[in-house]
C-alpha cells in the first residue's frame, strides 16, 4: 500500500518536474568540475582522490557507456556528441589535468580515464579530431618527463590506442605526419582550456628549443579516415553530424620523407627503457600490435620513419654487452626464457640461480622478444629487422668476441644458444648467411670450382680463369647483363645470367663454362679456398689446445647443423662434396674382406690363436644379428640380390671395426635402440631438407655399396654432356622441369671432376679437415668433446645428400689414396686403440667399469679424476660405429620403400 | 611468501566469455559485471594449497580478440596450465574451441593441462550449448571439463585448483621437468635458500660447481 502511494507521488514528481536526462546529467557533472577548478587553491596538498572528481568523471563515464547500450545502428549519442563537438570538451579538460597534475594524483586519474573511454566504449570516435587531439596533446605531455610515476599509466593508453589501431588499421593516420601537430603546439594546453581550467601546467614549454624543432604545416581540425585503401564501409566510424566531421582525409603517402614521423612507434619505443618491466612489458605488446599489422604502408612507416628496428636491435647488443665475461658456459645451455614471462619473474627478489644469470636473461628475452615479434609480424619488418639484427648485433657486437680468444668460449656458447632458440625463419636466415657467407656463390659446382680458382692466391690461375671470362662468349652475355653488381663484376653478371629463369640464356652461359679454358683451369686448381672469415675463426676455434673452447664450438657446429639453410649446410658442409671429387677408382687388391675390415692379423694366423676363434664367432654373431634385422625388414639375404649384400657389408664394416677383444660391449644389445633413433631423427631430416635443391638419387644406397663389383658406383653418371643439353632445345628447356635439369648438370660436373681426380688429391674443405683432426685426435680428447664430435657427424651422415651420404657412409668407396675419409680415419683410430688399450694393466676390467660409469650417468664420475680417457674413447667410437650402422640402415631401409 | 612451487596458467578464449571476470572471481573474490575490454594481457596471482603444499599460482588472462593473437601467442610457451573458456549462452565460442585448441597445441609444451570450462552457468535460460557437449568435446580432446559461474563464483574455486592438482599429479608423475623453466613451473624459493643461506659466497661456489662438467 505504503509503496503504490510512493509511486503515485512520483510520477506526479515527474511530471512536475521531470526527470533530469542523461545529457544533463553529464553536463551537471562536467560542471561540478569545472566548478572545482575555479575555485582551486593552488597551496592545497590535498589528494586528488580525497576531492569529488574521480566521482564526477566516474558518472560521465558511465553515462556515455549507459546510452551507448542503448545506440542502434552506430549512431552516437548525445554525450559522446558533445565530446566529438567539444560543446564538453571533457578530453581536452583531462589533457590539462595530466597536465598540471593539480591536485596531486590528477594524471594519474587522467591518464585511467582516458583508457576506460576507449576501453569500455565500442566506438570511442577516436578518428575524430576532438578525440585524438586531445589524446597525443596527453602522451606527448606526459612521455616529456621520463621515468615519471605515471609510467605505467601512460603505457596503457599507448596500449589502448594500439589495440584500436589494431582493430581499425586506419586510424594510423592519427599518429603520422600530416595528422600529428608540431611537437610545441602539442606541448601547451589550448587557451580555451585554461580559461576552464586555470592552473599553471608544469610543462609548458618544450624542453627542446623550439627552433629546431621540426615545423609541419598546420592542418585543419579535421576528421580521419579510418579507410586506407578507398573501401566504402566506413560508415560505422564516421557517424558524428557534426559537419566537418564528414570531410574526412584520406592518407595514401608511398613515399616518406626525413621529416615524416609515426608517433605511435616513437611513443612506445620510449617507454623500452624504463626501470619497471612490466611498463617495457607493455611497450613490447604495443609495438607488436602494430607492426604485425597486415597493411603494407603502416610497416613500411615503422621501417622508414621510425628507428624501431635500429632501437630493438641495439638494445639486444647493450644486453649482451651487460653480460659477466666470467659467466659459466654450461649455466647458458640450460636457460628457457619467454619474453612474456620474464616481466613477472624479475619482481621475484630471490631470482637470481647463478652468475650472470639475470644479465643473461634479461638478453634472451629480449632475444625471444625480437624472434617473436619476427614471426609475428609484417614481412617487410620482419626482412629489415633481421637485417638490422645481423648489422648491429652479430656484425657489430658478437663477431669480434669468436676471434678474441678470451672470450671466445662464452661467446660462442651464448651464440650457439642464440641460433638454438630463434625460431623465425628470416632471423635463421640472416644468422647462418653471416655464419657462412652471403650468397653469392652459386650452388652450381662449376661455378663455384671457377670462382675458387678466382680467389687463389695463385695469380697465375686467377689470371687466367679471368680471361676465360673475358672471351667472346661471354661479351655475348653480357649484352644481356641484368643482374647486381658486385666485386667481380664480370662474373657476377655470368653467374647472374646462369641462374635467371631464362633458360636459353642458362643454357648459353653454362656452355660456355663448359670451354677448354675452363679444363685448364681446373686442372690446376691447387690453391685453397677463400672462406668466409668467422667461419674459418670457428673452425680453428676447435682446433686449439683449450678443449672448453673446442667442446663449445663444436656444440654451436652442432646447432649451425641443425637449424641449417640449404644455403649454410652447402657452404659449410656440402661445397666440397658436390664435386665427388672424392670418387677415385683404384686397382683391384687381393686382400681379404674380413683383412680389410680388420687390421689384426692374417687369417691363418687366427686360427692357432684363442682370441682370434672368439673374433670369428663374435664376427658370425654379428652377421647373424644384421642377417636378423635385414629378413626382419622382410629383406631375406638367401635371396643375394645386391642391394642387401651390400647393406650387408656396409653394416659389417662399421660393426666390425674394432676387434672383439677390446669392445665393451661385445654382445650389442641395444642396437635395436640405434635403429630407432636413426628412423627419428631421418625422418626429421627428411622433413627439414624437403624443399632444398638437393638432387633426390633413390638408387644412392643400392650402388653405393656396390664398388667392390664396379667402381663407377653411379652408372647415372655416364649420361654424357650432350645428353645433359642437346636434347633440350631452349624452348624445350623452359617448359622441362628445372631441376631435373640441374641434376644432369650436377652429374655432368661429377663426371669431369673424376676424370681429373686421378692426379689430383681431394680437398676435403676446412670444416672436414677439422672434422677428420679432432677424430683422430680422439683417445687425446675429454669425453664430451668426443661426444658432441661424434654426434655431429652422425648427423651429417643421417642427411639425405646422395654424395655426403656416398662420403661418410661406404666404407668401400674408392679414392685416391690420400683422400681423407670418415671410415679411413675411423680405422686409424681404431688401429691405435688396438693397439695402446692391450697394453694397459687389466685393461678388461678398466673398459668394464669405464662404460658402467659412462652409462650411469652419474654427474660426480667427471669429477673423479682416475677415469681413463682413453678407453673412454674406445667406448664412444664402438657405440658411434653402432650408430653409423644404425644409420646407413636406416637410409637403405627408407629407399627400398620408396622403391616399393 | 614462500611457496612450494609456482605454475604459470594462461586463461584463452573467445572474447567476452568471462575469462577476466573468472580471475577476478579467483583472486578478488568479487564480480564486476562492466569490464574493460582486455588489451593484450591482464595478471593475477594467488596462493592455493594442494596436498599440504603451498603453491603459487601465477595467471595470464589473455585478450579473446583476433587483434590481439600475435601476443597471446606469446604466452603460450611457457605456462603449465591453461582453462580453456566458452560461453554457454553463446554457440559461436563453443564452435570456436578446436581452433583455440590447435594454436595452443601447437604453440604450447606438450604437456601443458587444459581445463575445458563452460563459463556463465548461471544463465540456465539463454543456454544455447548442453552441458553434454561440453563433456563430449572434453573427452575427444582429452581435456578435464567443468561449468562454472564467475557471476555467482559456482565451481570457479575447482576450475583453478583442480588444474593445479593435474599439474601437481604430473609433477610426481615425474612428467615435468621442473627445472626447465620452459614448461611454467617453477621450484619455490625456500627449496633454495637452504643451500643460499650460506650468504653471499654460496652464488659463486654454486655457479662453480654447476660448471665443472668438463
Amino acid at each position: 500500500m505504503l509503496s503504490r502511494f510512493s509511486d503515485v507521488l512520483q510520477t506526479a514528481a515527474d511530471v512536475l518536474a521531470p526527470p533530469a536526462t542523461r545529457l544533463e546529467d553529464f553536463e551537471y557533472h562536467w560542471k561540478m568540475i569545472l566548478n572545482f577548478y575555479q575555485n582551486y587553491d593552488e597551496n592545497s596538498k590535498l589528494h586528488v582522490e580525497e576531492t569529488r572528481i574521480p566521482h564526477h568523471l566516474h558518472q560521465m563515464l558511465q553515462l556515455i557507456v549507459d546510452e551507448e547500450k542503448e545506440q542502434q545502428g552506430g549512431t552516437v549519442g548525445p554525450c559522446m556528441e558533445a565530446i566529438v563537438q567539444r560543446s564538453i570538451c571533457l578530453l581536452d579538460a583531462l589533457c590539462a589535468l595530466a597536465a598540471a597534475e593539480r591536485p596531486p594524483g590528477a594524471r594519474a586519474l587522467a591518464l585511467t580515464t582516458g583508457t576506460a573511454l576507449l576501453r569500455r566504449t565500442r566506438q570511442p570516435c577516436v578518428n575524430s579530431a576532438h578525440v585524438y587531439r586531445p589524446l597525443q596533446r596527453m602522451l606527448i605531455q606526459c612521455n616529456e618527463s621520463p621515468a615519471s610515476p605515471t609510467e605505467k599509466e601512460e603505457v596503457e593508453l599507448l596500449l589502448t590506442l594500439c589495440g584500436l589501431v589494431r582493430k581499425e588499421p586506419g586510424l594510423a593516420n592519427i599518429f603520422t605526419t600530416p595528422f600529428v601537430e608540431d611537437k610545441s603546439t602539442l606541448l601547451s594546453i589550448p587557451e580555451d582550456i585554461q580559461k576552464l581550467i586555470p592552473i599553471r601546467s608544469k610543462i609548458q614549454t618544450p624542453k627542446k628549443n623550439p627552433l629546431f624543432e621540426v615545423e609541419l604545416p598546420p592542418n585543419p581540425l579535421r576528421n580521419v579516415s579510418i579507410i586506407r585503401t578507398g573501401k566504402d564501409d566506413g560508415c560505422n566510424a564516421t557517424s558524428s553530424s557534426s559537419a566537418d566531421d564528414n570531410a574526412s582525409c584520406k592518407s595514401h603517402k608511398t613515399v616518406y620523407d626525413d621529416n615524416d614521423k609515426f608517433l605511435l612507434i616513437d611513443l612506445l619505443l620510449s617507454y623500452l627503457n624504463s626501470a619497471d618491466n612490466q611498463v617495457v612489458l607493455r611497450a613490447c605488446e604495443g609495438i607488436m600490435i602494430v607492426s604485425s599489422l597486415p597493411e603494407d604502408d603502416i610497416a613500411n612507416l615503422v621501417t622508414s620513419c621510425s628507428p624501431a628496428c635500429e632501437t630493438i636491435v641495439d638494445k639486444l647488443a647493450a644486453k649482451y654487452k651487460c653480460v659477466p665475461a666470467n659467466v659459466v658456459a654450461s649455466d647458458v645451455e640450460h636457460l628457457n626464457i619467454t619474453w612474456a614471462y620474464v616481466a613477472q619473474d624479475f619482481g621475484d627478489k630471490s631470482y637470481s640461480k647463478f652468475h650472470g644469470y639475470k644479465e643473461l636473461t634479461s638478453f634472451f628475452s629480449w632475444l625471444d622478444y625480437c624472434d617473436t615479434l619476427m614471426k609475428e609480424c609484417h614481412p617487410t619488418i620482419a626482412a629489415h629487422l633481421s637485417r638490422t639484427f645481423r648489422q648491429n648485433f652479430l656484425e657489430g657486437v658478437a663477431e669480434h668476441g669468436v676471434a678474441d680468444l678470451h672470450h671466445a668460449v662464452i661467446v660462442t656458447a651464448i651464440l650457439a644458444k642464440c641460433l638454438k632458440v630463434v625460431d623465425s625463419p628470416d632471423l635463421i636466415n640472416e644468422f647462418s648467411n653471416w655464419l657462412v657467407g652471403d650468397g653469392e656463390v652459386s650452388e652450381w659446382p662449376l661455378l663455384h670450382t671457377l670462382i675458387n680458382n678466382c680467389l687463389t692466391d695463385n695469380y697465375e690461375l686467377t689470371l687466367e680463369t679471368l680471361r676465360f671470362f673475358e672471351t667472346p662468349s661471354y661479351k655475348l652475355a653480357s649484352g644481356r647483363r641484368d643482374g647486381e653488381v658486385s666485386e667481380w663484376p664480370l662474373l657476377h653478371t655470368l653467374i647472374n645470367n646462369c641462374l635467371t629463369d631464362n633458360y636459353e640464356l642458362t643454357l648459353e652461359t653454362l656452355r660456355f663454362f663448359e670451354t677448354p679454358s675452363y679444363k685448364l683451369a681446373s686442372g690446376r686448381r691447387d690453391g685453397e679456398v677463400s672462406e668466409w672469415p668467422l667461419l674459418h675463426t670457428l673452425i680453428n676455434n676447435c682446433l686449439t689446445d683449450n678443449y672448453e673452447l673446442t667442446l663449445e664450438t663444436l656444440r654451436f657446429f652442432e646447432t649451425i647443423i641443425e637449424k641449417g639453410t640449404e644455403h649454410s649446410i652447402h657452404r659449410v658442409v656440402l661445397a666440397r662434396v658436390t664435386s665427388r671429387g672424392y670418387f677415385a677408382p683404384q686397382p683391384l687388391t687381393d686382400d681379404d674382406e674380413r683383412d680389410r675390415l680388420n687390421d689384426l692379423s692374417l687369417g691363418r694366423e687366427r686360427e692357432y690363436n684363442r682370441e682370434a676363434m672368439k673374433q670369428l664367432q663374435h664376427e658370425d654373431h654379428v652377421n647373424e644379428q644384421i642377417t636378423d634385422i635385414l629378413s626382419h625388414e622382410g629383406l631375406d639375404p638367401k635371396q643375394h640380390d645386391e642391394g642387401s649384400e651390400n647393406i650387408h657389408r656396409v653394416i659389417n664394416s662399421f660393426l666390425l671395426l674394432l676387434p672383439r677383444a677390446i669392445l665393451s660391449d661385445p654382445v650389442g644389445a641395444d642396437y635395436e635402440h640405434y635403429i630407432h633413433d636413426a628412423h627419428r631423427r631421418y625422418q626429421y631430416w627428411l622433413d627439414a631438407t624437403s624443399t632444398f635443391h638437393w638432387p633426390s638419387d633413390y638408387n644412392w644406397v643400392d650402388t653405393t655399396a656396390s664398388s667392390t663389383h664396379s667402381y663407377d658406383s653411379r652408372p647415372e653418371a655416364d649420361i654424357h654432356l650432350d645428353d645433359a643439353f642437346e636434347p633440350l632445345k631452349p624452348d624445350h628447356i623452359a617448359k622441362h622441369d628445372p631441376k631435373h635439369f640441374s641434376q644432369k648438370l650436377v652429374l655432368r660436373s661429377r663426371d669431369l671432376t673424376s676424370q681429373t681426380s686421378e692426379t689430383e688429391e681431394f680437398d676435403e674443405g676446412p670444416f672436414f679437415k677439422m672434422i677428420f683432426k679432432l677424430l683422430l685426435n680422439m683417445p687425446n680428447q675429454p669425453y664430451q668433446v668426443n661426444l658432441h664430435l661424434t654426434s655431429i657427424i652422425s648427423q651429417l651422415a643421417l642427411l639425405p645428400h646422395p654424395n655426403l651420404h656416398e662420403y661418410l657412409l661406404n666404407p668401400m668407396l674408392p679414392t685416391a689414396k690420400k683422400t681423407p675419409t670418415l671410415f679411413k680415419t675411423l680405422q686409424e683410430v681404431a688401429r691405435r686403440l688396438t693397439m695402446e688399450i692391450p697394453r694397459l694393466r687389466n685393461f678388461k676390467k678398466i673398459i668394464e667399469n669405464t662404460r658402467l660409469w659412462l652409462m650411469s650417468e652419474d654427474p660426480t664420475y667427471d669429477e673423479n679424476a682416475d677415469h681413463n680417457q682413453l678407453v673412454e674413447s674406445l667406448i664412444v667410437l664402438e657405440e658411434f660405429c653402432k650408430e653409423l650402422a644404425a644409420v646407413a640402415f636406416v637410409k637403405y631401409q627408407h629407399t627400398l620403400h620408396m622403391q616399393r | 611468501m614462500a611457496y612450494a612451487y609456482l605454475f604459470k596458467y594462461i586463461i584463452i578464449g573467445d572474447t567476452g566469455v568471462g575469462k577476466s571476470c573468472l580471475l577476478l572471481q579467483f583472486t578478488d573474490k568479487r564480480f564486476q559485471p562492466v569490464h574493460d575490454l582486455t588489451i593484450g594481457v591482464e595478471f593475477g596471482a594467488r596462493m592455493i594449497t594442494i596436498d599440504g603444499k603451498q603453491i603459487k599460482l601465477q595467471i595470464w588472462d589473455t585478450a579473446g580478440q583476433e587483434a590481439f593473437r600475435s601476443i597471446t601467442r606469446s604466452y603460450y610457451r611457457g605456462a603449465a596450465g591453461a582453462l580453456l573458456v566458452y560461453d554457454i549462452t553463446r554457440r559461436d565460442t563453443f564452435n570456436h574451441l578446436t581452433t583455440w585448441l590447435e594454436d595452443a597445441r601447437q604453440h604450447s609444451n606438450s604437456n601443458m593441462v587444459i581445463m575445458l570450462i563452460g563459463n556463465k552457468s548461471d544463465l540456465e535460460s539463454r543456454r544455447e550449448v548442453k552441458k553434454e557437449e561440453g563433456e563430449a568435446f572434453a573427452r575427444e580432446h582429452g581435456l578435464v571439463f567443468m561449468e562454472t559461474s564467475a557471476k555467482t563464483a559456482a565451481n570457479v574455486e575447482e576450475a583453478f585448483i583442480n588444474t593445479a592438482k593435474e599439474i601437481y599429479e604430473k609433477i610426481q608423475e615425474g612428467v615435468f621437468d621442473i627445472n626447465n623453466e620452459a614448461n611454467g613451473i617453477k621450484i619455490g624459493p625456500q627449496h633454495s635458500t637452504a643451500g643460499g643461506a650460506s650468504g653471499a659466497g654460496g652464488a659463486g661456489a654454486g655457479g662453480a660447481a654447476g660448471g665443472g662438467c668438463c
